[in-house]
């Protein structure tokens, strides 16, 4: 990895349209502080203006820039070129496991269908004419929830999962995530109904625990270790009679 | 055939472009205050939740709810802050009403904002107020704030129109009231016209037209340049908040200009000029740790000072507190700087002041009406409830707040509305025509001259002004305003296309940068975000103003509209006497 510094980068990036899929290549000048998201902005401001891709914050907040480099998912915005580079050549396509609308931007509504037939919001207890309840920061069971609070659903997990390219209707790593999260929260209502909405089919039993998900989250999160503890929960719940799945 | 010929016609009671705090919080309070059936449709630029900057807060609420705060202290800290600039009607509300927002937060949508050990709400110290007031989720409280807003709005049936972008406010023919919004769905680059009987405008400002900028890169006025074509009043145009600690990662990196956190020169961070030296304390006694209006022309200033083309900005050093340290304590930004090839921790970061929230806006009374019937605003798109400076942890109050507001009164007034208005279909189709003016032009690159704008902003029309800058800003404006009009986009492929967002978001940006140096130029005194040169002192604040610009017939006209001081007047306070000054223990 000591090789000089390439004056240009070779970029290969597969393209699709209506008319199906293709690598395009391009010359793209090596500059320092150069990320992911910098080279495809460079190709579509410079070299081909129809190039599409998707960001908004360019910080790693907003989860909008996912894409498959070498064949791994990472946030464009925040992978430096230097750490992925081939020598001079990189290659760049649309993120795994959901469909393409045009190059390198993806239909995330999939993933967030999931999120929602996960149970994956609050549902309330209490109401804005209370006030914000007292909880304890460092209680067991709010240290579960607090584990995997910060995910910016960027779909890196979905993307990386095997068993979601094996089985399109699985929840996936990161639903299943914030299902727990929220299954955790003292503040949320209705613990069963997490457990009946994670449990069936498409739910958190169909995970191999190969951790992907794990290995590839930008933020460090380990949804992994959040679908053993739906596993454990489901299990726990059936066993007590009181789960429908 | 070209796009102009095929206009898709949708119709819906209740439209809202955007969805940062704004939209998602009207989305909500609109279904639970609207009859029954009423269709509510959303629509965004980018992804719901995804795209805007309410997603990027990182600092925090400001809330009254902290051990001794009060509405009335909030409220004090907010018109001080704005230099006593804002609308008192509207700061008071955001005030009031910040503190159900944020029992609404945790107890119906689900956010967990920090605690103290007792497991009370955590409240932090903010620069520029007197009390512990900013509720904050470690230092991501926007990520959960949308989050969870944004699982609130898709769980519930809500029409989506994702990536669509608003690009004409269509009236009816009489102009008495807004008819529908003409969009592109950027996904196919085709037209959609939307009529609905109420629509909020929330698309969030964010003043791109700068070399330097934070807001989120889909960021471009779109609202308020839609908002001056249809001839509405906008306020404190002049009023561009400069974030002190922009990183400098050079003009091809999209990373350049995002903020490096305000807590780093609150823990001692050190700002070190070309010349390797501190110069802060030449500025002001509180040295790095003055506000950030302070500290941006104190960086300002140095950097014109420096010839080296080597080095344009100065550096933000952090290794005398120990590298571990800083390593432990703001991982976010060691990790963040790390990823563009910086190391924050044991070594020197190059930063500038970056162009960071918008104060201006439309002009809105305090249920979010605007002049036009039928329109909404709310969110950063609206003027007056900062005046002429906000504070931090203002920002996402503001717009949760005032979404909410408008959600609920669009409820109520879409009552008294009869059927949907028919538009002025010439109007129309000048809207898609002038879309469409790249499309016949001949092809060639775009990102060129919007560099040349930001140039032209940040040197004539930045932290530091004076008549003969902005008058010599004015005409690079309009030259490059005119060069856009002779640049074209290939009409080959209009799906996902980019660069005609690229044209129309610089469209965009030239019509509301000819209105800030307009209004820069009017304000005739140095308030908060603006200083002028060559008139340093605030004047009288019993005499303020605020700047009123409206195009009618293509020319921007300025006004000056007196500050009714409704509830406070200058040198006054409603704090109850023997109320202490401030809450906030020095350290």
């Amino acid at each position: 990895m000591t090789k000089p510094d390439p004056l240009h980068l070779d970029v290969t990036i597969r393209r699709s349209d209506h008319d199906g899929s293709r690598d395009a290549h391009f010359q793209v000048p090596a500059r320092d502080n150069q990320t992911i998201l910098d080279v495809v902005s460079w190709i579509q401001q410079y070299a081909d203006p129809t190039l599409s891709y998707r960001f908004a914050c360019r910080v790693g907040m907003c989860g909008s820039c996912a894409m498959m480099v070498n064949g791994e998912p990472r946030w464009a915005c925040r992978t430096h070129v230097k750490k992925v580079l081939n020598g001079s050549k990189v290659h760049i396509a649309p993120l795994r496991n959901l469909p393409v609308i045009k190059d390198l931007v993806v239909d995330m509504d999939p993933f967030f269908d999931k999120w929602g037939q996960a149970e994956g919001r609050h549902h309330p207890t209490q109401t804005r004419d209370d006030p914000v309840p007292r909880i304890d920061p460092e209680g067991a069971q709010r240290a579960e929830a607090n584990a995997g609070i910060e995910c910016i659903n960027c779909s890196v997990c979905y993307a990386a999962c095997d068993t979601v390219a094996g089985n399109p209707e699985y929840l996936g790593p990161a639903a299943l995530q914030r299902a727990w999260t929220v299954f955790n929260d003292g503040k949320n209502a209705d613990r069963q109904a997490i457990l009946d909405a994670v449990s069936g089919s498409s739910g958190c039993h169909n995970c191999h625990s190969m951790g992907s998900c794990t290995h590839y989250c930008p933020n460090d999160l380990n949804p992994m270790q959040a679908i053993t503890g739906l596993k454990r929960e489901t299990v726990k719940a059936f066993i007590r009679g009181k789960s429908n799945a | 055939m070209g796009p102009e010929q095929n206009i898709k016609r949708h119709d819906t009671d209740i439209l809202i472009l955007g969805t940062g705090g704004a939209g998602l919080f009207a989305a909500l309070h609109a279904q639970q205050s609207a009859p029954p059936d009423t269709k509510i449709t959303i629509a965004v630029k980018g992804l719901l939740g995804k795209c805007g900057c309410t997603r990027m807060v990182q600092g925090g609420y400001n809330v009254a709810l902290g051990p001794g705060d009060t509405v009335e202290r909030h409220f004090m800290d907010t018109i001080e802050g704005g230099k006593w600039l804002p609308n008192q009607q509207m700061a008071w509300r955001l005030c009031e009403e910040a503190v159900v927002r944020v029992q609404e937060l945790e107890n119906e949508i689900g956010c967990f904002f920090d605690r103290n050990p007792d497991g009370t709400l955590h409240h932090k110290a903010f620069a520029g107020q007197t009390a512990d007031r900013t509720v904050h989720k470690g230092d991501l409280t926007g990520i959960e704030i949308i989050n969870r807003l944004m699982e609130q709005v898709l769980s519930r049936p809500i029409e989506r129109l994702q990536e669509h972008r608003a690009i004409g406010l269509i009236p009816t023919r009489d102009g008495a009231a807004l008819a529908g919004v003409l969009m592109i769905d950027m996904r196919t680059g085709s037209f959609r016209f939307v009529r609905a009987k109420t629509v909020l405008m929330a698309t969030g400002g964010g003043p791109s037209m700068y070399k330097y900028h934070t807001p989120s890169g889909d960021k471009t006025m779109d609202g308020l340049a839609m908002a001056l074509r249809a001839g509405l009043p906008l306020r404190d145009m002049e009023m561009v908040q400069f974030h002190p600690t922009g990183l400098l990662a050079g003009d091809h990196s999209r990373m350049t200009g995002t903020v490096l956190e305000e807590g780093l020169r609150g823990a001692g961070g050190q700002l070190i000029s070309h010349a390797r030296q501190r110069f802060m304390f030449d500025h002001d006694d509180r040295g790095e740790r003055a506000t950030r209006d302070v500290v941006s022309r104190g960086i300002y200033a140095e950097m014109r000072k420096n010839n080296n083309p080597e080095q344009e900005g100065v550096f933000i050093s952090m290794a005398h507190l120990g590298p571990e340290n800083v390593r432990r304590k703001f991982k976010g930004m060691v990790q963040r700087c790390a990823d563009s090839g910086f190391d924050l921790a044991a070594g020197l970061v190059e930063v500038v002041p970056t162009a960071h929230y918008f104060m201006g806006g439309v002009v809105v009374d305090v249920d979010t009406h605007t002049a036009l019937e039928g329109l909404y605003v709310a969110g950063e798109d609206a003027g007056g409830a900062h005046g002429s400076n906000r504070l931090g942890g203002n920002g996402v109050a503001n717009s949760t707040v005032y979404g909410g507001v408008c959600g609920d009164t669009m409820g109520a007034d879409i009552r008294k509305m009869g059927t949907l208005r028919d538009p002025d279909e010439d109007k129309l189709a000048a809207e898609v025509e002038r879309a469409c003016h790249p499309l016949s032009r001949k092809a060639t690159v775009v990102q060129p001259l919007r560099q040349k704008l930001q140039e032209a902003m940040w040197e004539d029309v930045g932290v530091l002004r004076t008549r003969t800058g902005m008058e010599r800003g004015l005409k690079r404006i309009a030259e490059i305003s005119g060069e856009l009009m002779d640049l074209g986009v290939s009409p080959e492929n209009l799906a996902f296309n980019l660069t005609w967002h690229d044209w129309l978001n610089m469209r965009s940006l030239c019509d509301v940068s000819e209105v800030i140096a307009k209004a820069a130029l009017e304000r005739e005194n140095s308030r908060g975000a603006h200083f002028r040169e060559d008139f340093p002192e605030a004047g009288e604040l019993d005499a303020s103003y605020f700047t009123v610009a409206q195009q009618s017939a293509g020319v921007v006209k300025m006004e000056r509209h007196a500050v009714d001081f409704s509830i406070v007047r200058p040198g006054e306070t409603i704090l109850p006497e023997g109320e202490p000054e401030t809450l906030v223990i020095s350290t």
